[in-house]
């Protein structure tokens, strides 16, 4: 929908620092942003030929709804070039089209989910991302500002601001962006978004909430059975989530993991079904861990919990870098489970 | 200075124009309260559990210490399906026709 909604401009004069200015009136993250001037916004809105007042979506709970033109000159803060703009667009489009709510509840919720953009498809090499080494660290441009986007469109848009409406106890740096793209080149297994469905050429973004990752570092096995229970290990551990018990897991599969699960004849499916198998504690170790309300009663003896609700809820993804034998788990919880929908491309 | 229209915005040398990124603010207008009942006594009264560990219990607690001033002719207990999204069209619905005032409140 086109309304004609346009966005106050702020004129600033000559003398005035417009980077201290983005601090003044309350624009930012903490970080320094890139100023949104009217002919960088303009920009970026021509790249996805939309007009300013095209309405993105509405959060009912916060009664606030997105314009292009807002979408943009967030977009243009966290320092995206337009090239990267489609890839924000699609993860707002996710959410809304999950449920409007959840960009309210992604934030406001005391446990802090980040939100996880995962990149497959050719877009991938078009915009730079990095899939490879240091896979969550700074340093690549399109990584760093086009998970920042969407962090900015959340404070900014809908006052996800800290300790107002964002409620976070402990908060997440996973909050400060977590966008990156399957290693698709250097996997034994088909494309993420293959696995669900998508052509190999069509560019997607799969979007989720969830916790900080967790390095798992299985260095010494020589089997994929040891990686797996690693992994198995560590999903059970986590009594948060099995409390809950209804998001998926993403584990990011390092180089020499995916390599040996691969030469071993570990395919997707059942590296799904062996980790689902491993991953659970009984209900009283959960109720005496804290994770689980209530006192134990002797048939949570022999109850078990499972970490994921179902094999299938274990998502397999190639990524990170060859120096060292690690993979990562992440906890996709509270709010946005793993939505993969294509990125439109102008 | 502030204009409402990229098209009006003066071009003026040395300056720079920046876009405002925020949301806007839908004022005080679009928010009222419901009229407040001016006695509790003989009222039907509504507990929305967020769905949060022990809200129910809380709850309930307060409800028994206020029905035992106001002698509630009822109390509706109802709960949410998620402790941070709004209740469902059908909880409202059923929190409307049971409840004449609503408790709700948090507990974890």
């Amino acid at each position: 929908m086109t309304t004609e909604n346009r966005a106050p401009v702020h004129e600033l004069e000559g003398s005035l620092d417009p980077i201290e200015e983005c601090y003044r009136l309350g624009w930012t993250d903490g970080l320094p942003v890139a100023p949104p001037t009217v002919e960088k916004v303009a920009a970026m809105l021509e790249y996805v030929g939309l007009a300013p007042g095209d309405l993105l979506g509405e959060v009912p709970v916060r009664r606030r709804s997105l314009t292009a033109e807002q979408a943009a000159a967030n977009a243009v803060m966290a320092g995206c070039l337009p090239e990267y703009f489609p890839v924000v667009l699609a993860t707002m489009r996710a959410l809304f089209e999950y449920d409007p709510n959840c960009i309210h509840e992604a934030s406001a919720a005391t446990n802090s989910p980040g939100i996880i953009m995962l990149v497959n498809g050719p877009i991938r090499s078009k915009i730079g991302l990095n899939c490879t080494g240091n896979l969550f660290s700074p340093g690549h441009r399109a990584n760093s500002t086009i998970g920042r986007a969407v962090r900015l469109i959340l404070i900014n848009v809908f006052e996800q601001r800290a300790n107002v409406l964002d409620r976070g106890c402990l908060g997440s740096l996973a909050k400060y962006g977590v966008c990156f793209g399957e290693d698709e080149e250097n996997s034994p297994w088909e494309p993420f978004h293959v696995s669900r469905g998508f052509d190999a050429g069509q560019s997607t973004v799969t979007v989720g909430t969830i916790q900080d990752p967790e390095m798992l570092g299985n260095r010494y096995g020589v089997t994929g059975e040891s990686v797996m229970d690693a992994t198995a290990d560590a999903m059970a551990s986590h009594g948060l989530g099995i409390y809950l018990n209804d998001g998926p897991w993403f584990w990011i599969v390092g180089h020499w993991h995916a390599e040996m699960l691969g030469r071993q004849g570990w395919d997707r499916p059942a590296i799904q079904q062996y980790v689902w198998e491993n991953a659970w504690r009984s209900r009283a170790r959960m109720k005496r861990l804290g994770a689980v309300n209530g006192a134990v009663v002797p048939e949570d003896e022999t109850t078990r919990v499972p970490a994921a609700a179902k094999p299938e809820d274990i998502l397999i993804v190639k990524a990170g870098g060859d120096s060292g034998i690690y993979s990562e788990l992440i906890m996709n919880y509270h709010g946005v489970p793993a939505i993969t929908v294509p990125i439109d491309e102008p | 200075m502030t204009t409402n229209s990229l098209a009006t915005a003066s071009l003026t040398t040395n300056s720079v124009k920046l876009v405002d990124p925020t949301g806007a603010d839908p004022g005080l207008d679009a928010w009222s309260l419901a009229p407040r009942p001016a006695d509790l006594r003989g009222k039907r009264v509504g507990l929305l559990d967020n769905s949060k560990a022990n809200s129910d219990v809380l709850l309930r607690a307060i409800a028994d210490i206020l029905n035992s001033e106001f002698e509630f002719a009822d109390v509706f207990y109802v709960k949410k399906h998620s402790a941070s999204l709004p209740p469902t069209p059908e909880v409202m619905a059923a929190l409307h026709r049971n409840a004449d005032l609503i408790i709700t409140g948090i507990g974890d």
